[in-house]
């Protein structure tokens, strides 16, 4: 059976088994449906999808071919920029924000007429592992309403596994892809830093963010991110896809192929996410792989510098909101900068003030060399760590969280709990290196569990052959249902 | 341990207003969090040099004139503007 939804879709199109028009229309009503349950759309454009969808109908009735991604229909997280449509990044201080220019992947999509549903929910700037420091609410898991769909990317994640979205694209600065992904039992990429333009994306830490696919498959996650992972020289450190596309190598198997197990991933897991974790390491034994085991010690440290950097990136980035230009402003001040103190206050939510208020402090006289200075030269010594790794094996498997989905509200408790269910999905970020989330089993509430499979830098076509290997020979792919909803 | 005060100190780095019943989570709270940021320095060695990912070098372009926005476009979001531009309250007397 054809595993790719969208390759699914794109022949129904195609053969005229349905117009996209109807199919969009089915799409529309699945989000008024379910939308209120899951709170994964926070703006919904039923409007601009149904001008795309037609346009691609006429493409069909004149007989001409259509593109892989033409005329499915898709999301975006409200921190990717929209030209004319909301982009709110769930926060008070963009909450009316109207971008008067397209980031350079929606450009890209909007170019192949990709028909965007809507914008959909996150943690506040992406700060957060549960989609619940949104201003707009939390979204839901769709495995189960009483769980977080997770974060920051949780609203894309929960549209995509609750099939109210084809595909869709997230960000990720610390796990926000790949953590949702596995918290929902789909499949999350988050490319090498510079595979993919950051233009039009809303900065939290520049030097890690990357912007993925959010997919139900394997081939899914392949065919849009070689849509998406060209150059652009709009953003300096874009340096678009090396090689082939990955789609072409994705079916070569993984006989040979050296998947690394570092001991320091396998710490501090729950059992059945450790148990599901080297059960996928048999699975690719019984494909031909070969297992290795190592440390990779530098990888303690990972999660307070991935902190102190990114809340140092964002102490920065987050400066501009001053309520002039744009967003929120606060009434009733004395002068400049009271307007902007009293704007920036009621308009950022507590964890953003947090994360400005550390990166703040991490940078301020006195502080830097013990923090942001110690933790950039960690930085160093992880990415050496990694460097080192890959000469060693060609892919690494670790689990994608330590756990799986948590209840609502219960992320909100301890600030220090809550930054540690990204332990294993960090260090990634720091080095600026690819990984791939997949499901890789199921905890006993049914709530998936995802493990994640790592990559040398610009080497996402060797994750994603080794995620298609485990996908194609395992029953761990639980949307069957390729059509629309009913 | 961080103080209250170093936490206002701070606060006005980041144009940030703290609230007076704010002050004392919100210390103890950035107190666990700086201490855990704190563990980096048990890591003994000093670390690598750490430039940039991926060793990225400047890109140089000519300086050309090329079109941009509309000034009415980008002063579309704004809240308070005249005459095309952005409008503040007084900042000298």
């Amino acid at each position: 059976m054809n595993k790719s939804k969208i390759a699914s879709l794109h022949d129904m199109l195609q053969n005229k088994e349905i117009s996209c028009a109807e199919l969009t229309e089915k799409y529309i009503e699945a989000i008024d449906r379910d939308n209120g349950s899951l709170n994964a759309y926070v703006t919904v454009t039923p409007e601009t999808a149904m001008e795309s969808a037609k346009t691609v109908d006429k493409k069909i009735a004149d007989g001409k071919e259509i593109g892989l991604l033409e005329g499915i229909p898709m999301t975006l997280k409200d921190n990717i920029s929209t030209d004319g449509i909301k982009t709110t990044c769930c926060s008070k201080i963009l909450e009316d924000y109207v971008p008067i220019y397209d980031a350079t992947v929606w450009d890209i999509l909007k170019k192949q007429n990709a028909v965007l549903l809507g914008k959909t929910n996150m943690d506040e700037f992406a700060m957060g592992s549960s989609c619940e420091t949104s201003y707009f609410g939390g979204a839901k898991n769709p495995h189960s309403l009483s769980h977080v769909a997770g974060g920051s990317s949780g609203g894309v994640a929960s549209a995509v596994g609750g099939n109210i979205a084809v595909y869709g694209l997230g960000s990720d600065t610390g796990g926000s892809i790949r953590q949702p992904a596995s918290f929902c039992g789909i499949v999350g990429l988050k490319p090498t830093y510079g595979a993919v333009s950051r233009y039009g994306l809303i900065a939290y830490a520049s030097s890690f963010d990357q912007i993925g696919p959010i997919t139900t498959s394997v081939e899914d996650a392949a065919a849009v991110f070689d849509a998406i992972s060209l150059h652009d020289e709009r953003d300096s450190t874009s340096q678009g896809r090396r090689g082939a596309p990955v789609c072409s190598t994705l079916k070569d198997g993984v006989k040979g192929t050296k998947i690394g197990i570092a001991k320091e991933y396998l710490e501090s897991l729950r059992d059945d996410v450790k148990k599901a974790v080297l059960d996928a390491a048999e699975v690719y034994k019984s494909l031909g792989a070969e297992i290795v085991y190592f440390d990779l010690p530098a990888l303690k440290f990972a999660l307070p510098v991935y902190y102190i950097l990114a809340c140092a990136e964002a102490s920065s980035n987050l400066g501009r909101y001053d309520g002039i230009r744009y967003g929120f402003k606060a009434d009733n001040y004395l002068n400049v900068n009271d307007m902007i103190k009293k704007t920036r206050s009621q308009g950022f939510g507590e964890e953003v003030k947090k994360r400005i208020l550390l990166g703040t402090y991490v940078l301020s006289s006195g502080y830097y060399d013990a923090y942001y200075k110690k933790a950039q030269n960690l930085r160093g010594t992880i990415v050496n760590a990694f460097k080192d790794a890959f000469t060693k094996c060609d892919v690494i498997l670790a689990p994608t969280v330590p756990m799986t989905a948590f209840e609502n509200g219960h992320a909100a408790d301890d600030p220090i709990e809550t930054y540690m269910t990204d332990i294993c999905t960090v260090p990634v970020n720091i080095a600026g290196l690819p990984a791939v989330s997949l499901p890789c089993g199921a905890d006993d509430k049914g709530l998936p569990i995802g493990m994640q499979l790592i990559g040398n830098t610009f080497d996402e076509s060797a994750i994603l052959r080794a995620a298609y290997s485990y996908e194609n020979a395992t029953d761990m792919y639980r949307t069957a249902d390729f059509g629309v909803r009913p | 341990m961080v103080s209250k005060e170093e936490i206002m100190k701070i606060a006005i780095l980041s144009k940030l207003f703290v609230a007076d019943d704010e002050i004392d989570s919100l210390t103890e709270d950035m107190d666990k969090i700086i201490q855990f940021a704190d563990t980096i320095n048990n890591a003994g060695a000093e670390g690598d040099d750490f430039d940039n990912i991926n060793n990225l070098s400047n890109v140089l372009r000519e300086d050309e004139v090329v079109e941009s926005y509309d000034r009415e476009k980008i002063l579309s979001n704004a809240k308070d503007q005249d005459e095309g531009c952005f409008m503040v309250k007084n900042i000298m007397k």
